[in-house]
């Protein structure tokens, strides 16, 4: 889901999360994923990871050194739809492979090095395309996630439609 | 207390004081366990693995590094099973190290080669797994070759802990793991202060200075030019240990000797320029205690830490002694009183320092570091602008030059320093050391208040190796409180004090590095195979003490080379000509966060 859908005050300010979490282990993780939702592309803006290093009195390379271990974080800005593949073993058998190579082609992504970065995104930032170790639905596999929608027993020509519906503005 | 626990150690019993770590214990049984990550007195991480050892009754083997010795541990540190795993280990690193130790600057001291070679894979088995990564010549000091990095993580230890920089850390995970400055930038946009401590732990070619000694060998073949060079007081202490003598080895005279054969046209001493500092700073201390100014006042001599204050407490600036460091007042009077003296045109001489660090090599370019320049173009000349230090080597690259030369220091005469800026006293060697520019300058400005010669010269509670020192000195009817540091974590203890309004002292000594300059970034490296604690950076601070006691003259105001340099030259201490050549002010630096 878009993070457009939340509400405003439903999650709470980047600012009351930092004087909530400041001096808790673990509290950085809350604070970095409230930035990463609040920004309009989901990601964590050089600004974004200067303020928090600021305010939490972190070192900037410590910070940076969490951000870029957890891939749930970006680093660069997201496409408004995110397309996850699954790239675990029973996925793979099932051929998530071509599931990947489709969606790359059919979404105009030239290069996407899955050993090398986590996420690729259009020019046009319509979409991005992430993949993921496993999501415990092997039994259904292969899955994509679209919007945060799993999508079970995935075929190319499954993922060629909902790539269509989000193109004409409709839900995957 | 401390009850000694006994163990076995390859089948022989051990006795060790309780709360060892089990790497010590195996040192103090005689079996040296190799490691390329850890550190002595940093908290290790562990990484490389090599230090497995079997322990009878352990499932798995451990990690000697972060195991403790325990009573009546049955330990094995080379049994088949301890070989396999370590070669295993070792040719898991080399497949993503390149093979080109004949092309790197540490072959012949990088830990991983001498490792593979003792540990003998004699073919790859294992293709790379991980990106090469670029390499970020960004830093005016140092030098990052992330292809070369095994992840050990001593440098993100010494940076963080030691240092409190942390301008590198572990990034991404995986196949993806590397040591990174903040969104991957260089080094020059990360608060890295270029102490360089990073490139002293490095067990490989992945942190090492910037090589300028081809710039230096190309002035050097340059017939029109005038080369003259400087050594640090710490270069004499541990220059010999680069060539194979050892630690401690005091070579001042075969040095000189060296650098002469090596084609400089004149050799100097940098200790000239530091008693000339303690004549500076002394005076700007008297100065502050008896008309004001930001009190305690801190030495400025390690451009280390004056990029720390810069980068992480702008705001404590004025308390900063507005003196240059004694490579940068060396400079600026060899382009001015010296070049006017002996007829040389100052554009045409070049400045060539040897430092045990990494740093120096930032300062020589810091903006304002042209004084020289400034002032012959006042007196109407015009040329293209120079720098007043146009090179600065450290001893690693001295080491480089001399040993590339062919020249053998065990066959050298000692040899004398030039006049007259290679006069010095031994308040200036001890500069070298931690608390030594504070001794240099107590036995002055205590001399100066008092009035009356001190009765001993030598200040012992500013000697250890304590982080931080603390002396309360009599002098001219009032008690001078005056701290030293060393390391920038200890620095920083000192700054939050003053941040905070509870410094009680009237002066501060501040050295960036462990031990002081003896300890600098760009000293020799240190045998790190015996884990028994550090005799190396011991003793080289000994032979400056040695040389201390042995010069005659041992009070920076009784040279008499920077006597005549004020008489016919500066005026006085802190005059106007002192003020253009000698002295530069500071501001804030980009790159600090939290603070």
């Amino acid at each position: 889901m878009p993070s457009t859908a939340k509400v405003q005050g439903e999650i709470p300010s980047l600012e009351d999360l930092i004087e909530r979490h400041r001096d808790k282990p673990g509290g950085l993780l809350a604070i970095l994923e409230a930035a990463q939702e609040a920004e309009r592309l989901r990601y964590l803006s050089e600004d974004s990871l200067r303020h928090i290093a600021r305010r939490m009195g972190i070192p900037l390379a410590e910070l940076y050194s969490v951000a870029t271990f957890y891939s749930f974080f970006n680093l660069k800005p997201q496409g408004l739809h995110t397309i996850v593949v699954c790239r675990g073993t029973a996925c793979h058998t099932r051929g998530s492979r071509e599931l990947l190579d489709a969606a790359l082609s059919l979404l105009g992504i030239a290069e996407f090095r899955e050993d090398e970065e986590t996420s690729a995104t259009t020019a046009d930032g319509f979409a991005s395309i992430r993949t993921v170790a496993c999501f415990g639905q092997c039994a259904l596999a292969p899955v994509v996630m679209i919007d945060g929608a799993i999508k079970s027993r995935m075929t190319v020509g499954k993922l060629a439609s909902a790539i269509e519906r989000l193109r004409k503005g409709g839900v995957a | 207390m401390n009850e000694p626990i006994v163990l076995t150690i390859d089948g022989r019993e051990i006795a060790v004081p309780a709360g060892s770590g089990l790497l010590e214990a195996c040192a103090a049984a005689g079996a040296r366990v190799p490691t390329l990550c850890h550190l002595e007195g940093i908290s290790s991480n562990a990484s490389c693995g090599i230090c497995v050892v079997e322990v009878e009754g352990a499932r798995a083997l451990v990690r000697a590094c972060v195991t403790a010795a325990q009573a009546g541990m049955r330990v094995q540190t080379a049994s088949e099973r301890v070989m396999r795993a370590r070669r295993a280990i070792v040719e898991l690193l080399l497949a993503n190290h390149p093979a080109d130790c004949l092309l790197c600057v540490r072959n012949g001291s990088c830990e991983l080669q001498a490792i593979a070679e003792t540990l003998g894979p004699r073919k790859r088995r294992f293709s790379p797994t991980r990106p090469q990564g670029y390499a970020d010549a960004t830093s005016p000091g140092i030098v990052r070759d992330p292809a070369k990095c095994i992840l050990c993580g001593r440098c993100v230890a010494v940076c963080r802990e030691t240092q409190t920089v942390a301008a590198i850390h572990f990034a991404g995970r995986g196949a993806r793991t590397r040591v990174a400055s903040f969104m991957d930038r260089g080094l020059a946009e990360s608060p890295c202060v270029q102490c360089g401590q990073c490139s002293v732990v490095c067990p490989t070619g992945a942190i090492t200075e910037r090589d300028d000694t081809q710039a230096v060998s190309a002035a050097l073949a340059d017939p029109s030019l005038f080369v003259v060079v400087q050594t640090a007081p710490a270069i004499r202490a541990s220059l010999g240990e680069a060539l194979g003598l050892e630690p401690g080895a005091l070579v001042t005279g075969r040095m000189i000797a060296a650098l002469r054969r090596l084609g400089f046209d004149r050799v100097f001493d940098t200790q000239f320029a530091a008693d000339l500092t303690i004549m500076e700073e002394g005076s700007e201390l008297l100065e502050r205690l008896e008309h004001g100014g930001a009190l305690p006042m801190i030495t400025s001599c390690s451009p280390g830490w004056i990029n720390f204050i810069e980068t992480f407490y702008p705001a404590l600036l004025p308390h900063l002694s507005s003196c240059k460091s004694p490579q940068q007042m060396f400079g600026a009077i060899a382009k001015t009183y010296y070049a006017d003296k002996a007829g040389i045109a100052p554009e045409s001489m070049r400045v060539v320092s040897i430092m045990p660090c990494t740093a120096k090599k930032g300062e020589a370019a810091r903006l304002g570091m042209n004084s020289a320049c400034t002032w012959w173009r006042d007196k109407g000349h015009t040329s293209p602008g120079y720098p007043d230090v146009d090179w600065a080597l450290t001893t690693r690259e001295l080491a480089r030059m001399i040993r590339a030369a062919g020249i053998d220091m065990a066959a050298l005469p000692e040899e004398d320093f030039d006049d007259p800026l290679g006069l010095s006293t031994g308040a200036a060697t001890i500069f070298g050391t931690t608390g030594g520019v504070m001794e240099a300058a107590l036995r002055t400005v205590c001399e100066r208040l008092n009035g009356a010669p001190l009765p001993t010269l030598e200040f012992t509670p500013l000697r250890g190796v304590t982080g931080i020192k603390e002396a309360l000195v009599a002098a001219g009817g009032r008690e001078l409180q005056v701290a030293v540091a060393h390391t920038l974590g200890n620095a920083r203890i000192l700054l939050e004090s003053i941040a905070r309004g509870d410094s009680p002292y009237a002066f501060i000594e501040v050295m960036s590095c462990p031990g002081g300059c003896v300890g600098g970034g760009g000293q020799p490296f240190r045998q790190r195979e015996t884990h028994r604690g550090d005799p190396g950076l011991e003793a080289r601070k000994r032979a400056l003490y040695r040389e201390d006691e042995r010069l005659g003259i041992r009070k920076s105001h009784e040279n008499k080379a920077v006597a005549a340099l004020y008489d016919e030259f500066l005026g006085t201490p802190l005059g106007t000509l002192s003020h253009k050549l000698l002295h530069t002010n500071y501001a804030p630096r980009e790159g600090g966060s939290g603070s």
